[in-house]
């Protein structure tokens, strides 16, 4: 077959390119929206802990673990930890 | 060798893409034969090769997962699957363009090339219903890894059942009688190759780190809920808390 003249392969290549921008941008909005729910639920959690100012009193910054309980200060820890494992 | 962070390997990734993008309309010749339409190429080809790399690089991570237990890997073979498949989507879907504009058909059954593609492409679009079609989550990343496994073992047939192919349809670029590419389609083929392989680990990673924060939400909430510590997360990334100790 011979070759297709430039007006008419360009928008042939104009198409393939298009195409794959659109998955990448399609994929990424896809991720923003997951990011966003994440950011909110994370917002919607952090309303609901205890603020500082509600620590007994005499409470130091170093007792901020037991004041969140053990379970959660330990649940903490992993997180930390965790986070240089997996990414 | 110290990887860099996502965003610095984002910023590499669009400013490799675009300097190959940039080499492939500026500076590589228009090929004799096929004329401009042959700039598609630049693209389709490293799509594929990076998807079926991809495949096989979540075989690894599912041997990884077998050999050592550690969901960490089945996570990352899951991902890798994931993004291959998206890869897949726009191989076959530049493929199509390609065809119709140099044979004039936007599908040709006899062709190997492309039936061996579509059929693993078919092949790693079931790992999804299989994969959510079990409830228990270490069944599910056991089986999840025995067919990534098997799976990544049509990657190699599907190179070599092109190659072994007598039709001559499909466009031998690489290496034909005549003596394949120059090496100005060489350099713009090497950099849209590595920025492809660049876009497909950051894509990856990007995906890694959101199931991560979205496993780490949900545990937190429980703790938070005053729920008993049960080891879960997100549905795909539950290798945190298999390693994490047991509720006290």
């Amino acid at each position: 077959m011979p070759a297709l003249p430039l007006d008419e392969a360009g928008k042939y290549v104009a198409g393939a390119y298009l195409v794959f921008l659109a998955l990448v941008l399609a994929y990424v909005a896809i991720m923003a929206a997951k990011l966003e729910r994440i950011e909110r639920e994370l917002s919607d959690l952090a309303e609901r802990e205890p603020h500082p100012d509600a620590d007994p009193p005499g409470a130091d910054a170093g007792a901020d673990q037991d004041a969140r309980g053990g379970a959660e200060g330990k649940l903490f820890e992993r997180e930390r930890s965790s986070r240089e494992e997996l990414v | 060798m110290r990887i860099p962070s996502l965003r610095a390997q984002a910023a590499i990734t669009v400013a490799v893409l675009a300097a190959g993008f940039a080499l492939v309309f500026f500076y590589a010749p228009n090929d004799a034969d096929q004329g401009f339409i042959q700039k598609i190429f630049y693209l389709h080809v490293p799509l594929a090769t990076c998807a079926l790399a991809g495949f096989i690089v979540a075989a690894i991570h599912a041997i990884r997962h077998l050999r050592t237990g550690d969901a960490v890997h089945d996570a990352r073979s899951y991902v890798s699957i994931h993004i291959s498949v998206i890869f897949g989507v726009a191989v076959l879907l530049t493929g199509s363009i390609w065809a119709r504009a140099s044979w004039g058909k936007w599908w040709v059954w006899d062709e190997p090339t492309l039936v061996s593609f579509l059929i693993v492409f078919l092949l790693y679009a079931t790992y999804y219903p299989l994969r959510y079609a079990i409830e228990d989550r270490d069944r599910q990343a056991r089986y999840a890894s025995v067919f990534a496994i098997t799976a990544g073992a049509f990657v190699p047939l599907n190179f070599i059942a092109v190659r072994a192919a007598q039709s001559l349809v499909h466009p031998r670029v690489f290496a034909t009688a005549e003596g394949g590419m120059p090496p100005r389609m060489w350099i713009a083929f090497t950099v849209c190759l590595a920025g492809m392989a660049l876009l497909w680990t950051c894509l990856v990673r990007f995906e890694l780190a959101a199931k991560s924060a979205s496993a780490k939400l949900s545990r937190l909430r429980r703790a938070l809920e005053g729920e008993t510590y049960v080891a879960s997360g997100s549905r795909i990334a539950p290798g945190i808390p298999s390693r994490a100790p047991s509720p006290s």
